[in-house]
């Protein structure tokens, strides 16, 4: 397929699955599996949930377990209209279905932009064959084991509806939030999708049991991304070429870890939950949004606003190293545009794996780096100026205006953690998230593949004379023009939220 | 343009059938398959790690239930699940006193007790801590008077 | 032969013209060129300083009428907004400054250039109905196959041929030779030369913009200057920048607006301007300009811009050895003779063939005998001689003497000065000569192999000693009398003065070098290990050239050379980048993408340290243009939320007075234009080395440089305004 039909197909597929998705979300209320008798999601609800699964985002504006009365002993669960909890249908069929999906879709095209990098190739694969494998190959054989491995530790899998203690040791009734969780976790985190069975997400003890577990789901979400670095090099054929994306995405990671640990060695504080502490707390935050999965294990209110920018850091360059195949296609557009304006200091015109780098490919380039400003700072703009944000309470404060940037951060990233979750749903977040998840996933897609589908068939150079990509210094060089770039984008922005409620000296301000 | 419009027809129909095999694949049969195999495997862990005492549920030891009286260990109530089963032992010591007033327990077999459930988090990175719950069921199980009656039966 | 001679005046013509001496650097011609130019109209062109010049109008209507501006801008203000304004009115000048600088250069040249193509009015011939009308027509509405009657010092209008009547014309303005040159039907005659004596029909050959000159000039007038692929996509990161910039401030402004954090419009519009990537935006055109500039400095013409880009990415260059390693002749340095004859034998013989030789080599062979007092007696019969030219095919050159006199001075052949010597050394004691036989003498030289074939017998050491010679580098000439081998002369190629640097350059820079010549392997080897080339084609044919270019390209390099021949040709027109010799032929010129005025080969070293730096310096001012925002979000961040948000006071990192913060910024990244507009027109200096190696320097000069540098000069500007 040429990029246009391959990009064609990933999106007639993700249509399709986002309509079954929302379809089973509209009436779960009179389908099987729903021993809660959970009614069907609003429509606005429902469309924002849908993009946001299926673009790999898993934004919340729900509580999937319900909403419950008085935590902690959940005696009673509340209607909320328009969100009233997943059925487990809902959460099999809707939710882990398009997370499986998205991160099938998310390694393909990948892989897809890749090939066109590959000399020789005739054209950028066929998405059906490449998802089908994604799937079949990578997704559901590391799930079954990486499932399993979470009952034993803890994490809940049954259908049997949710547990009702009679008596608790005091004699009162309490809840007991069971259901299919263990099959879920597994594909949120590998998949870098984030979004969780429980509204607390991976804070919530039954989707997080112990440190045992926090470990392995940290494990679970860099897996993918990291490996993609290696299969870049495999792939092209030059093993070395992996360095840049690999060594770049980490070196900037260990950053972003600087830069949340600064604020002296975290305790337990409010927020936390007590059996990861304060330490895995915060290394859970960075490494979340380095991949943008967007699970938590804490609430984001309970961290230091350095953590908080650390975050953003994570959210703004994507490639660190990023979402399910998507960080990978952010890395090789830095590179390319790094090539192109630092490399012309080699005094040869630029070229990236002996590809010449032409105007066009910067246009593409230069369009998909556009893409994250304009989706991010207009909407948080119109936030306020529609009245939306104080509508639900969100101050013009730096901590208020923090959330709604990290909101549409987080929505345009396609990394889901975000300050409001439930009380963001309201017509215009939703919506105008799903616009944001929606641009903020496919067009960056459409973009580097047709910059990957440009390079077949063009002219390659011998590799070895020109700026050597594959160089320690060069992965110096990425970092520092990936910090510059980025940065220059969005730091008065920053400088408004994070970074001056650091200075307010409000360790715990949110 | 036209070229698109017939692409887009060519593919609806491979689309179709993906994204059904797929939603069946992974929507329905890998979780049940799950299902089953936890179920067979890890029955206690894959039905909400429930606690039984004198063979009856009392709770889950991965969430935290209400304790008011003077005489239990109290969960924390602004952790970020709401449910967070564990406290520090910090947090444990420092409410031994009001339960030892309350009860006969001396202060040195509640540390004793409190130190015997102590949890450790990984490595160097972060505080020890006990599980509320199970530290309340060994305080039932010292035989105190004050425990008398507890697990409360229903509707206490 | 015409042709080639009308191009060598030609060049002479180019090259005295782009010496002439430039005027002072910013003439009152280019100051008042850089005002007009702020029209906004003539911006367009430039969109990063169009958005400059339109922020000036809206801080210069905020310092007019500061009310129209609520909640934005305050009346307290107002001088600051002056100063405002006015800075950045100074950096649009700055741009347009450098702009008219770069193209002023370019125009001297372009105007030396047509000042070659004086207007003239000339004398149209119509003819009608058999008979012939005059009518005076202007040089520029000739075209091509107009006929024009030239009459006694008439200027030639443009450049035509001759049909009908022979005169003499004075060529001298254009080749400095002050000989009058006889001009018959048939033989062109150039624009600007002049008509001595009688009356010539020419038929004009070309339209005046198909001119040589004309081509330059579309060249050196960037307005009609396309931009090279490079330049485009460099273009393309600039509106991508600034896109995301004017988003970024909209955005701001907003944000300012809803969040009541009372941000000025000017400090905004300050930050904006100092985010713009307005350094590179200013000096991007001249950059391009000026590159082409200093080509024509080298009297070297290219037909595109592209041509000098890809110079830099050059792979392999293939050098002539003659030429371009070597001086282009060689030089005799010793006579071996076969056993049965002496040295004198061999002299005398080299003298005799050499005598109607004109070429270098002829001359040395000359020189030596006669240093060794060689000179032969048959002398007298060198007047009478056939001369054997030499041709290709036989690869031999030769002269047969009828039988001699005796010896006598020649009166024709050699050089005067050489005839002198000789009459001096020899005074002709006989008139006439003294009979010394009259057998016939016939001397045949040439290349061993060749001289080889036509040989009666061939001596057993012939071939060790051709070895020896090509062993040690040197070139082996055969030489026969009547048909026997007598012996060989050594000839030594003579190496260019600075030819090891440039190849050892040329190395440094991972630029494979490729010698081509037509010596034998070991001449070639020996030559090409003298001088540091792994790699050569020995006895090259014209086609081998276009070989080699094929080879290279298809394992994906690319090549440049040099080429002279028509049989260059193709070769030239596959290479990435082909420099032809001026004094080459009319097909090699068209076939090439670069000519050189001069006909020096060894120019394409040049050109290709000329691309590379034409790229390096669009690469260093674009880093250093986009490196130097870092410490501007310093220097203005705490100022703009100053009322509002005090907290980001702590960004103050350069402690930079909050009244003066602004205007140094601002002041900073307006005078950084002007500073760097020499570096622009001169370009980035380099030592030749590897690819990596500049890389790393440049990003680390440029790069690191340029978030370093504008921290110490905001610093710098801001104690300066503090102390005023």
């Amino acid at each position: 397929m040429g990029w246009k039909e391959y990009f064609l197909a990933a999106v007639i597929v993700n249509i399709f699955q986002m309509t079954i998705a929302f379809v089973i979300f509209s009436f779960q209320g009179v389908l099987p599996l729903n021993p809660q008798g959970f009614p069907g999601l609003s429509w606005d609800l429902a469309f924002m949930q849908v993009i946001s699964f299926a673009t790999n985002t898993n934004l919340q504006h729900y509580n999937g377990e319900g909403n419950c009365v008085q935590l902690p002993n959940c005696s009673n669960l509340t209607g909320v209209p328009g969100a009233p909890g997943l059925s487990y249908l809902s959460q099999m069929m809707a939710v882990q279905f398009l997370q499986f999906t998205s991160a099938a879709t998310g390694i393909s095209v990948a892989i897809a932009m890749i090939r066109g990098f590959i000399a020789h190739a005739k054209d950028l694969g066929n998405f059906y064959v490449d998802f089908t494998r994604s799937l079949t190959r990578i997704l559901l054989p590391l799930c079954f084991v990486a499932s399993l491995v979470f009952v034993g530790l803890g994490v809940p899998q049954t259908l049997t509806g949710y547990e009702r203690i009679v008596s608790t040791v005091e004699g009162a009734t309490q809840t007991i939030l069971v259901g299919p969780v263990a099959s879920l976790v597994s594909i949120m985190q590998l998949g870098t999708n984030g979004g969780g069975y429980y509204g607390a997400n991976s804070a919530y003890p039954f989707q997080n049991p112990n440190p045992a577990s926090d470990i392995f789901q940290i494990f679970l979400m860099l897996l993918i991304p990291t490996s993609l670095c290696f299969v870049f090099g495999q792939l092209i054929g030059k093993k070395r070429e992996s360095r840049p994306i690999l060594w770049g995405a980490y070196a900037l990671f260990a950053l972003d870890l600087l830069i949340a640990f600064i604020p002296s060695f975290p305790v337990v504080g409010p927020g936390m939950e007590v059996r990861f502490g304060g330490f895995f707390s915060v290394f859970w935050t960075v490494v979340t949004t380095t991949v943008t999965t967007g699970s938590v294990n804490a609430s984001l209110s309970g961290v230091n606003p350095l953590v908080i920018l650390s975050a953003f850091n994570g959210m703004l360059i994507q490639a660190t190293p990023g979402g399910e195949g998507v960080g990978l296609m952010y890395m090789v557009m830095f590179i390319v545009l790094t090539v192109f304006i630092v490399g012309l200091m080699s005094g040869r015109t630029p070229e990236y794996l002996g590809l010449k780098i032409t105007a066009r490919d910067v246009k593409l380039v230069m369009i998909a780096f556009l893409v994250h400003p304009v989706i991010v700072l207009i909407p948080t703009v119109l936030a306020y100026s529609t009245g939306a944000a104080s509508a639900i309470g969100v101050g013009t404060n730096s901590i208020g205006f923090t959330k709604i940037l990290y909101e549409f951060t987080s929505a345009a990233a396609n990394n889901g953690s975000d300050f409001l979750g439930a009380s963001a749903n309201t017509p215009f977040f939703n919506v105008s998230t799903a616009i944001v998840m929606f641009l903020g996933r496919f067009a960056p897609i459409a973009l580097l593949l047709a910059l990957g589908g440009s390079m077949i068939n063009r002219k390659r150079l011998i590799t070895d004379v020109g700026v050597r990509t594959d160089s320690f210094l060069f992965s110096i060089v990425i970092v520092g023009s990936i910090l510059v770039l980025v940065l220059l984008t969005f730091f008065p922005f920053l400088a408004l939220g994070p970074i001056r409620e650091f200075f307010q000296g409000h360790a715990n301000g949110f | 343009m036209m070229k698109i419009k017939r692409k887009l027809l060519q593919n609806c129909g491979p689309a179709i059938r993906l994204a059904a095999i797929s939603l069946i694949l992974c929507g329905l049969v890998f979780p049940l398959v799950i299902t089953g195999f936890a179920q067979l495997i890890f029955p206690s862990q894959a039905n909400g790690s429930l606690v039984q005492f004198h063979g009856k549920a009392v709770g889950s030891s991965l969430i935290a239930q209400n304790f008011s009286l003077p005489i239990f260990f109290h969960p924390r109530n602004d952790s970020a699940s709401g449910v967070d089963p564990d406290i520090t032992v910090q947090d444990a010591y420092s409410q031994i006193p009001r339960i030892s007033a309350a009860t006969n327990i001396s202060v040195d077999t509640l540390q004793q007790i409190v130190n015997k459930n102590e949890e450790g988090t990984f490595w160097i990175f972060g505080t020890p801590y006990v599980n509320v719950l199970k530290l309340n069921l060994a305080l039932i199980q010292t035989g105190d008077l004050a425990y008398n009656g507890f697990p409360a039966s229903s509707g206490l | 032969m015409q042709t080639d001679s009308r191009d060598r005046i030609m060049a002479t013509r180019f090259s005295r013209m782009l010496s002439v001496r430039r005027p002072a650097l910013v003439s009152r011609r280019v100051f008042i060129d850089s005002l007009v130019r702020l029209n906004p109209l003539r911006l367009v062109a430039n969109p990063v300083m169009l958005i400059v010049e339109i922020t000036f109008f809206i801080v210069a209507a905020m310092a007019i009428y500061p009310e129209g501006f609520p909640s934005v801008a305050s009346l307290a203000l107002q001088s600051f907004y002056v100063e405002v304004a006015l800075i950045l009115l100074i950096t649009v000048w700055f741009s347009t400054l450098s702009d008219a600088l770069a193209e002023s250069q370019a125009k001297n040249t372009a105007n030396s250039l047509r000042r070659l193509e004086m207007e003239v009015s000339s004398k149209k011939i119509f003819m009608e109905e058999g008979s012939k009308r005059i009518v005076p027509t202007p040089s520029r509405e000739l075209r091509k196959d107009d006929l024009i009657l030239l009459e006694k010092s008439d200027t030639v209008p443009i450049d035509a041929q001759v049909i009908e009547g022979i005169a003499m014309v004075d060529e001298s303005l254009l080749t400095g030779e002050s000989t009058a040159v006889r001009k018959a039907p048939g033989d062109d005659v150039i624009g600007g030369s002049q008509v001595l004596s009688d009356t010539l029909t020419v038929k004009v050959t070309v339209n005046p913009d198909e001119t040589f000159i004309n081509q330059m000039i579309r060249m050196v007038e960037s307005s009609k200057r396309p931009k090279t692929p490079n330049e485009q996509a460099v273009t393309i990161v600039l509106i991508g920048l600034t896109a995301i910039f004017t988003i970024l401030i909209g955005a701001l402004l907003g944000v300012s607006l809803v969040l009541s954090l009372a941000a000025d419009l000017s400090v905004l519009i300050a930050l904006y301007v100092c985010l713009l990537p307005t350094t590179i935006g200013a000096l991007l055109p001249s950059i391009g300009l000026s590159g082409i500039s200093r080509l024509y400095k080298e009297k070297i013409v290219a037909k595109s811009g592209r041509a000098v880009e890809t110079a830099g990415d050059t792979d392999v260059i293939l050098l002539d050895k003659t030429g371009t390693i070597t001086v282009g002749n060689r030089q005799a340095v010793e006579f071996v003779p076969f056993p049965g004859f002496n040295e004198k034998d061999v002299g005398e013989a080299a003298f005799l063939s050499s005598w109607h030789d004109d070429t270098p080599e002829g001359r040395s062979l000359i020189r030596l005998a006669y240093e060794n007092g060689f000179v032969p007696k048959e002398m007298n019969s060198l007047d009478a001689s056939e001369v054997y030219e030499f041709s290709a095919s036989t690869r031999t050159s030769g002269v047969k003497l009828a039988g001699g006199t005796g010896f006598m001075l020649p009166k024709s052949g050699g050089t005067g000065r050489e005839r002198g010597r000789l009459r001096r050394k020899f005074e002709p004691h006989v008139e006439g000569g003294v009979p010394i036989g009259s057998d016939e003498i016939e001397i045949i030289k040439g290349a061993p192999d060749a001289v080889k074939k036509i040989v009666k017998s061939v001596p057993a050491d012939y071939d060790k000693i051709v070895q020896n010679i090509s062993a040690a580098g040197d070139t082996a000439m055969a030489l026969s009398r009547n048909r026997e081998a007598i012996g060989i002369v050594r000839l030594r190629d003579v190496l260019k003065p600075d030819i090891k640097e440039k190849i050892m350059a040329v190395k440094v820079m991972g630029i494979r070098p490729v010698m081509i010549t037509g010596d034998q392997p070991l001449t070639a080897k020996s030559i090409a290990t003298e001088v540091g080339i792994d790699e050569y084609q020995p006895e090259a044919k014209p086609e081998d050239k276009y070989h080699i270019v094929k080879r290279e390209q298809s394992e994906t390099r690319i090549v440049a050379m040099i080429g002279d021949g028509t049989n260059d040709a193709p070769a030239l027109a596959m290479a990435d980048v082909g420099l032809a010799m001026n004094s080459g032929t009319q097909a090699a010129k068209e076939a090439a993408n670069m000519v050189d005025l001069e006909s020096n080969p060894a120019k394409i070293i040049e050109v290709v340290m000329l691309g590379k730096q034409l790229l390096m310096t669009r690469g260093a001012v674009t880093t250093f243009s986009i490196a130097n925002d870092v410490a501007k979000y310093f220097a203005i961040m705490p100022v703009l939320f100053a009322s509002t948000v005090p907290e980001l006071k702590a960004l103050n990192v350069l402690g930079l007075g909050l009244n003066t913060a602004v205007l140094s910024a601002l002041i900073f990244n307006a005078i950084i234009i002007p500073l760097l507009i020499p570096l622009a027109m001169r370009g980035v200096t380099f030592k030749p080395s590897g690819t990596m190696t500049l890389f790393l320097k440049n990003t680390v000069i440029y790069g690191v440089g340029g978030v370093i540098v504008p921290f110490v000069g905001i610093k710098l500007i801001d104690m300066g305004i503090s102390l005023l």
